[in-house]
């Protein structure tokens, strides 16, 4: 089983395909989806995401900001930034905000 | 009979607008070209995120969200009106400041106290010819506008709406259909109205919670509407500019047509004279 993952940035879709696994820099650490994962939408931080393509290769982008949705082994990616290289200056909402939830 | 000199003339001068007709014509089609690029390029994001911000949205959460809240009724309202730097695009601009002074006129009707945002040259100096007061007066934004655009123009209207002051916000731009078709609307932008089947978000792990991640996603949301918009009616523009320059062009060819055949026949017409003068005058001397 494979995930259909798409990675959309405001201005263009970046990644569309099967991918077996994918790590993402969620707002807490990073984390890791597999097929069969549970419904799930958690906000992202910053940093890089990794995608295993079922054959063997692997994707990498910077992201930054944004929100992450899983659903029936349907991972969407929604990020202000994507490249290939860390963006010069985080988008404002890419705040790591831990402190946040600590309160 | 006109004089054939003064036809020609004039027909030199009809070539030189058709040629600049012309000239802005194509300059329109490869600017709409990368501009229907954009809007494309836009929608699935835009698609995305008002599925999952709908996905989440539910009303327990508009009394704890300033951003979701409802006002029971609308004491004032703004509105945010997009046009063109620029002319030459048929009624594209006419009808955006038609659409946006209407609404005005109902709001205001209705007794509701309005403030006025205009992004676009030809519509700033419309109000301000009309002695109308605009709170915001940008003409910065290029044919193709940048999320940044898009922030620094919705960001301070957010955030009054957040703080209270005012109780809704229009958004008046042209939908882009196609190129032929890019009639002005209105819409709602706030209150957040985002019409998603609102599944339940017990279906979901939320993390770190559906509140938080509303708290990030909806100004997000919010800045892209107007992002979208932005890109939408920056294509508008070039499609409305095209058909315009395109109808231009063709007039001038019609009109060329016209006066050729005109030239042509005064310029026969003299010659036909010439003939017979010189007939009659040698006529005489036999």
């Amino acid at each position: 089983m494979a995930l259909d993952v798409r990675v959309i940035s405001p201005d263009r879709v970046v990644f569309e395909g099967e991918v077996s696994s994918l790590v993402a820099p969620a707002w807490d650490g990073r984390l890791g989806i597999l097929s069969g994962h549970a419904p799930m939408v958690t906000l992202l931080g910053a940093g890089e995401l990794n995608l295993d393509r079922p054959g063997g290769d692997s994707d990498s982008f910077y992201v930054a900001a944004g929100v992450l949705k899983v659903e029936r082994d349907a991972v969407t990616v929604l990020t202000e930034y994507a490249g290939n290289e860390p963006p010069d200056e985080l988008p404002p909402d890419a705040m790591v905000f831990a402190e946040d939830v600590i309160e | 009979m006109a004089g054939a000199r003064e036809v020609k003339r004039r027909i030199k001068s009809v070539e030189n607008t058709r040629q600049i007709t012309r000239t802005m014509e194509l300059v329109a089609t490869s600017k709409l070209k990368r501009a229907t690029d954009r809007v494309h390029a836009a929608r699935p994001y835009a698609d995305a995120l008002q599925e999952i911000v709908g996905g989440l949205y539910s009303g327990e959460f508009s009394e704890k969200y300033p951003i979701l809240r409802k006002p029971d009724h609308e004491r004032r309202a703004a509105i945010l009106l997009l046009t063109a730097n620029r002319g030459l695009a048929g009624a594209f601009n006419a009808n955006l400041i038609k659409h946006a002074k209407n609404l005005l006129e109902e709001l205001r009707g209705k007794g509701v106290e309005t403030e006025l945002h205009v992004a676009g040259k030809k519509g700033i100096v419309y109000f301000r010819f009309r002695g109308e007061e605009m709170l915001t007066e940008r003409m910065d934004i290029g044919d193709y506008p940048s999320i940044e655009d898009a922030e620094s123009v919705v960001g301070p209207i957010r955030d009054s709406f957040e703080d209270g002051d005012i109780d809704a916000v229009y958004l008046v731009s042209s939908e882009f259909r196609s190129a032929m078709s890019t009639p002005p609307r209105t819409f709602e932008l706030l209150p957040v109205n985002p019409d998603g089947e609102a599944a339940s978000s017990d279906a979901y792990i939320l993390s770190p919670s559906g509140d938080m991640i509303l708290d990030r996603l909806l100004p997000a949301y919010i800045r892209n509407t107007v992002y979208t918009a932005m890109v939408e009616n920056a294509a508008a523009e070039q499609g409305a500019r095209r058909t315009a320059m395109k109808s231009a062009t063709d007039n001038a060819g019609d009109m060329l047509e016209y006066l050729t055949r005109t030239y042509n026949r005064a310029r026969q017409a003299q010659i036909t004279q010439e003939i017979a003068e010189i007939v009659g005058g040698a006529a005489r001397l036999e």
